[in-house]
């Protein structure tokens, strides 16, 4: 018996997910199964979900990228600084939200290229690379607005934010474009194929044709585009930016790509797993915060379930590998004996 | 020791990096280079420096510990409200039960990791979130103040090794924390290079596999490892808190990045095998002059973010390009030697 080992992992997300939909919406029907939060969950997530895709491509390719909202920190603070002034200085918003999402576009690539050159020119390990830049970007973020929050942008750029289409919310449309954007790239492009083959093995990799520095480089410029992009949707939502808001996003986003099924090793991942990932995390979310748990619940709660998905993974994985074992050894015997 | 091997060593250009910043600062505010703030450095990093002995301990075998600070946090809150609680006056039962809760969640830390074969990364980061969200949770929020701080705990603060009077008559000294500093340095040297389970650390660092067949117990050592990083948590964090005479549950979280950073940039390789104590050390003086003296030479404190970024990113640099560099002289000189080459 042949087991697909990837479609079975997408079944039991299929299966969770359904399951916490059901029990949450026959246990507060009244609060959690009405349009306005349905609504208001597909305006939440969109902004971590974009840094979940991104974590999520730094993992298929064997990395990590912790620098995900410092970035957004800091193409955040510069989009708000240009938006804020054009309110200031009457600047036609059409105008001001062009050039502030150029600079964030810009600003995001050549931070996305600066952690491409330390990992793949350099050799630096992705998590170390990523961890300085993340308090280099953070940093800059602070320096330029010495710490202070900017607010204040055109009416027009708010309704990225907030607005409904057909009552589905924008960031929400924004966020199934960007993922079906993502997952073309990884399926049907080279660069989504010579991912997943650096992150399985970089030397097969190598010695197939792949050039792994240039992939490599590529993979976290798309990373930190994504944070960038994450960064508008922010800063529509919360009407300013302050340096340091969403810290809390890198776990979540770290969270929602184990869970989606991205190996952390490399090698694997789907956006069809990420996106149930994002909604299981987003209605537990919902239902905690409709229950009245604490901020403090919620941390331990995030942490507490990022452990428990991945030893989860290493038992399915562990229990498959051993009746693989128990198989072949069937086989073998009935090779034998017949 | 000759002059070649110390000009390949990164604790030498590290701690000729020190001593330029010292004498900057001290030529831009002389106050820096006096024996009182040289004492009071010392007695603000000790903490810093026992927590950054135990991160790099994680890292020389190949791992990595992003939840030493709220482990840290977590004993000393709980030692506190426990002491304030059970009304026991007494400095080492403070260290006792903040020890104890370091152990305990170094040991969780090491059933996922050894146990489980989990991503020592992402493990620490959900356990840290984990521990903090329990700390918050279920033990308290609220901060406790100066006025509630047992006796003891803020004289072992005060207390000094040596001490030493102002003309004015009023007395400064070194602390005992350099005391504390000095016995862990002592014993972890003494652990590394002399117990079977230090040579084990260096040993699954360098390369697991190698390791396991030579015969360690990588199961052992790792518990050791990630428990040992639990217990100077534990040590830092009563530390902290008679440094500072106030404990807040939200404290010391939120700075293990310039502690890995201090690490690093002693030398120690994330992938494990390599590093020392003296380089970790040095790395801990870079950051904690970097932290405290920005406002010294007149830089506001909003740019301590960025320089300890920009220091991790430039030291990382010129330690892997200094690596490949090496390597690849290397292989040069083996194609020579082989005659591929002429």
């Amino acid at each position: 018996v042949k087991i697909n080992i990837k479609s079975s992992k997408n079944l039991t997300l299929f299966i969770i997910m359904m399951v916490v939909f059901i029990v949450l919406s026959i246990a507060i029907p009244s609060k959690f199964l009405t349009g306005i939060n349905l609504q208001s969950m597909a305006s939440q997530f969109p902004e971590f979900g974009l840094l979940a895709l991104a974590m999520m491509m730094a993992m298929i390719t064997g990395g990590i990228d912790l620098s995900v909202v410092s970035v957004s920190n800091f193409t955040g603070v510069i989009a708000a600084l240009i938006l804020s002034g054009s309110v200031d200085s009457s600047t036609p918003a059409g105008l001001a939200i062009l050039f502030a999402v150029l600079a964030v576009v810009a600003v995001s690539v050549v931070c996305g290229l600066v952690n491409g050159l330390l990992i793949a020119i350099i050799g630096v390990p992705p998590i170390l690379a990523t961890l300085g830049t993340q308090g280099l970007f953070l940093g800059l973020a602070i320096v330029i607005t010495q710490g202070h929050s900017v607010s204040g942008f055109p009416e027009a750029f708010m309704g990225l934010g907030s607005d409904n289409i057909f009552g589905i919310p924008v960031p929400f449309i924004i966020f199934l474009i960007v993922a079906l954007i993502v997952s073309v790239l990884l399926n049907r492009t080279r660069q989504g194929f010579s991912m997943y083959m650096v992150g399985s093995n970089p030397t097969v990799a190598k010695f197939s044709g792949v050039n792994n520095t240039k992939v490599l480089i590529n993979t976290y410029i798309l990373t930190a585009v994504l944070a960038g992009l994450a960064s508008l949707i922010m800063i529509s939502r919360a009407n300013s930016m302050r340096p340091g808001y969403g810290t809390a996003y890198l776990l979540q986003a770290i969270l929602v790509a184990v869970l989606g099924g991205t190996d952390p090793d490399g090698g694997f991942g789907s956006v069809k797993g990420l996106v149930m990932g994002i909604i299981i995390l987003q209605i537990t979310q919902s239902g905690l915060n409709i229950l009245a748990f604490s901020p403090f619940f919620k941390k331990f709660i995030w942490g507490f379930a990022l452990l428990a998905i991945m030893v989860i993974n290493f038992l399915l994985h562990k229990y498959n590998e051993r009746k693989r074992v128990i198989e072949m050894n069937k086989l073998k015997t009935a090779a034998q004996t017949g | 020791v000759s002059l070649k091997s110390l000009t390949k060593k990164n604790e030498t250009y590290l701690l000729a990096i020190v001593i330029v910043f010292s004498i900057v600062i001290t030529a831009i505010n002389p106050v820096f280079m006096t024996w009182e703030n040289m004492f009071d450095l010392l007695r603000s990093s000790s903490g810093t420096a026992v927590l950054a002995i135990g991160v790099f301990v994680v890292l020389l075998s190949g791992g990595i510990d992003v939840s030493c600070t709220a482990i840290a946090i977590c004993g000393q809150y709980i030692a506190i409200n426990v002491l304030i609680a059970s009304g026991v006056d007494n400095i080492a039962f403070a260290f006792l039960i903040s020890i104890a809760v370091g152990l305990a969640l170094g040991a969780i830390n090491a059933v996922f990791i050894s146990i489980f074969n989990l991503p020592t990364l992402i493990t620490t980061l959900g356990t840290s979130s984990l521990f903090h969200g329990l700390l918050l949770e279920f033990v308290g929020t609220k901060a406790v103040n100066v006025g509630n701080i047992p006796d003891s705990i803020k004289a072992f603060g005060k207390m000094n090794i040596l001490t030493f009077s102002r003309p004015d008559g009023t007395e400064y000294g070194l602390s005992i924390f350099f005391l504390i500093l000095v016995i862990i340095v002592i014993l972890t040297w003494l652990l590394l290079k002399y117990t079977m389970i230090g040579r084990g650390i260096y040993a699954i660092g360098g390369n697991r596999e190698a390791a396991k067949r030579t015969g360690y117990n990588i199961r052992k050592i790792q518990f050791f490892t990630y428990m040992y990083a639990g217990l100077l948590a534990g040590v830092m964090g009563v530390m902290h808190l008679s440094l500072i005479r106030y404990s807040n549950p939200n404290y010391i979280v939120g700075s293990e990045l310039s502690i890995i950073a201090a690490v690093v940039l002693g030398g120690t390789r994330i992938s494990g095998g390599t590093g020392t104590i003296a380089g970790t050390l040095i790395g801990v003086a870079l950051i904690t002059i970097l932290e405290k003296n920005l406002v010294l030479i007149g830089l506001s404190s909003y740019w301590q973010q960025f320089f300890i970024g920009m220091i991790i990113v430039l030291g990382v640099t010129i330690t892997y390009a200094q690596g490949n560099f090496n390597r690849r002289k290397k292989q040069s000189a083996d194609r020579i030697k082989s005659g591929e080459v002429k």
